[in-house]
């Protein structure tokens, strides 16, 4: 399938410029204090790490009052609505209503960027010069961030779970540009979804050594209006001898058969 | 149409299929361990094989010694590392690498395809065994695992279903997208070493190995993984490896060999000073499976920007966005490629 698009238009970019101006403008959050250290490489900030939100975003990025499948949550929505196109609301009331079997995380599969970062299971960051690879726990998916002065690849065809991620540096906050995403996966476990056309924009700034403040533009024009704001604070796991254990649990309907037994 | 990334590769043990054209029922040849003609791929996605930057999947069809195959394992011997080395002391060995002999299709006679035919019948051999690559068990001396008598039942039970998995134990896990585990990860596709202070990141076709250098214990030992848990540390040229925690739920290949969750496995991997070549020297001892503990040895060889991406040993794109052109990994998930292996392998429409 051919994908005209990468949002790559002059328009596109114009807007989504203005929203993270206006983001910075209205957050307002700090980041690390000047002087505070933080883990660096190559005098770069250093994300190596396990990390994981306290959030209830992954039940539902809106907020919400207490459910049966659900806490309450305040919601992690810049505005606290998601403003989706009008068909794109109906087939998201859909979802909430199918949720508990529609959600593709109840097949295991891969949750998608961003929903990886906010879902309530740790990951870990690897961190090089050339590129920052992160491994989900849940899925056990690898993705890979290059900051090495490349961009998206030329050619339009690719269609990934997590994306194709470029990230650059700006002062101590990474920037990376996320496209060329499939439709299979959700933003949460309430229904909210985007299409292959999702165009996600994350930025990622220590709060200090054991915090990152996570915020991401999401734009979409097959599903939203305009491009909307997230952000969620991921702490640092520090218990002893903590570690990711893989989580492959799309197996667990037919693992049993394996290996043989007398 | 839609694909997911990893299913091309599923589909081709033995022929190339026009994934176009797929119906609901593939069925294909299934012994053949020749390389694959990739016209016919090549020709059913013109735009992901365009000229341009993206050289992958199929891309070395002009004679691109697309799957090499050797005979032999040269040995490496362990001793000092005299390669670069990372800032943190380890010997530096990113990069791409796969093996040399053969894919997972048959563990102790690679190249020699499946030993039963579509009807459970043994296959005529097509050529000679002292012509093919020596089998990857190299202790003990002939080559075979030494198997208990029940699982040396299991094994030929798998093999002889293999075609027509009439039970969902005959389905070769990673037809399901499961992931290769240990060892057979290091002979299926090609795959990427990652280092860090602390780790060494096995990214491989279908499932990851961290190997942590970081001194920590392994999981208490009721968890048990698809991977294994492993904890490594550097002797000179060599990665000691300390693999438990292993579900053993890949098996070793189409061949069905298999280990238990009681499985402990200690793995050399050991680095030719050059940066060349690796081989895994893998001693598996399981008490309840086999009746003495035996070792497999895998060769690797590193593959470089001056190899030809082929969609099967080295699985990589360039990137020329940058300053200049670079090869990269794309992202390897597979999850509802629920098929068997064999003549009647059927996916779901989507």
């Amino acid at each position: 399938m051919y994908r005209p698009s990468r949002f790559r238009n002059l328009g596109a970019s114009l807007l989504l410029a203005a929203s993270f101006a206006l983001a910075s403008l209205c957050s307002g959050s700090a980041a690390a204090a000047p002087g505070e250290k933080i883990p660096r490489l190559n005098g770069k900030p250093d994300f190596s790490g396990i990390w994981q939100t306290t959030s209830a975003a992954d039940y539902d990025l809106e907020p919400h009052a207490a459910r049966k499948d659900a806490p309450p949550g305040p919601g992690i929505v810049e505005g606290n609505v998601i403003p989706y196109l009008p068909k794109a609301l109906e087939q998201r009331k859909k979802n909430f209503e199918n949720r508990n079997t529609a959600d593709p995380r109840l097949k295991g599969w891969t949750l998608g960027v961003p929903r990886a970062i906010y879902y309530p299971e740790p990951f870990q960051i690897f961190q090089r010069a050339r590129d920052l690879t992160i491994v989900h726990q849940f899925g056990h998916p690898v993705r890979t961030i290059h900051t090495n002065g490349t961009q998206h690849p030329k050619g339009d065809t690719r269609e990934f779970w997590l994306g194709d991620s470029r990230g650059h540096f700006e002062g101590d906050t990474l920037v990376v540009d996320v496209v060329d995403f499939n439709d299979e996966t959700w933003l949460d476990s309430a229904g909210n979804f985007h299409s292959d056309a999702l165009h996600v924009v994350e930025r990622w700034k220590f709060l200090d050594a054991n915090t990152i403040e996570y915020k991401a533009t999401l734009e979409d024009p097959k599903v939203f209006s305009k491009p909307w704001n997230i952000s969620v604070i991921l702490h640092r796991h520090r218990e002893k001898n903590f570690q990711l254990i893989e989580d492959y649990r799309y197996t667990v309907d037919w693992e049993s058969y394996y290996p043989p037994k007398p | 149409m839609k694909m997911h990334t990893n299913l091309a590769k599923l589909y081709w043990p033995g022929v190339a299929v026009s994934l176009l054209t797929l119906g609901p029922v593939l069925a294909f040849a299934q012994q053949a361990e020749t390389a694959p003609a990739t016209e016919t791929a090549k020709q059913a996605q013109p735009d992901q094989y365009q000229a341009g930057a993206r050289q992958g999947r199929g891309a070395a069809n002009n004679g691109g010694g697309r799957m090499p195959r050797e005979k032999t394992i040269p040995k490496i011997e362990s001793g000092k590392w005299t390669g670069p080395r990372l800032p943190d002391g380890q010997p530096d060995v990113q990069g791409h690498w796969s093996n040399t002999i053969s894919n997972h299709n048959n563990f102790t006679d690679p190249g020699g395809g499946l030993p039963y035919d579509n009807k459970g019948q043994p296959r005529a051999a097509t050529s000679k065994r002292e012509d093919r690559a020596v089998s990857r068990v190299t202790d003990p001396a002939d080559g075979q695992i030494p198997f208990q008598p029940w699982a040396a039942a299991k094994v030929k039970e798998f093999q002889q279903n293999f075609h027509n998995p009439v039970k969902p134990q005959y389905i070769e896990p990673n037809a399901r997208c499961a992931p290769g585990g240990i060892p057979k990860s290091f002979y299926w596709h090609g795959y990427e070493i990652r280092q860090y202070p602390g780790y060494v990141l096995f990214l491989f076709d279908n499932g990851t190995r961290i190997v942590h250098l970081d001194g920590k214990p392994h999981l208490p030992q009721n968890v048990k993984l698809w991977n294994a848990d492993s904890r490594g540390h550097w002797e000179g040229n060599t990665l000691v490896v300390d693999v438990t925690n292993n579900a053993s739920k890949s098996l070793f290949g189409r061949t069905g060999e298999f280990a238990s969750e009681n499985v402990h496995v200690a793995e050399r991997i050991v680095f030719a000073n050059d940066g060349s070549r690796f081989n895994v020297e893998a001693t598996f001892t399981d008490p309840t499976v086999y009746t003495r503990p035996w070792t497999a040895t895998i060769p690797v060889r590193r593959y470089t920007e001056k190899d030809k991406p082929d969609d099967w040993n080295f699985i990589v794109y360039w990137n020329d966005t940058g300053k200049t052109p670079v090869i990269e990994r794309h992202e390897q998930i597979c999850f509802e490629n629920n098929i068997g292996f064999g003549n009647v392998a059927v996916t779901a429409t989507k």
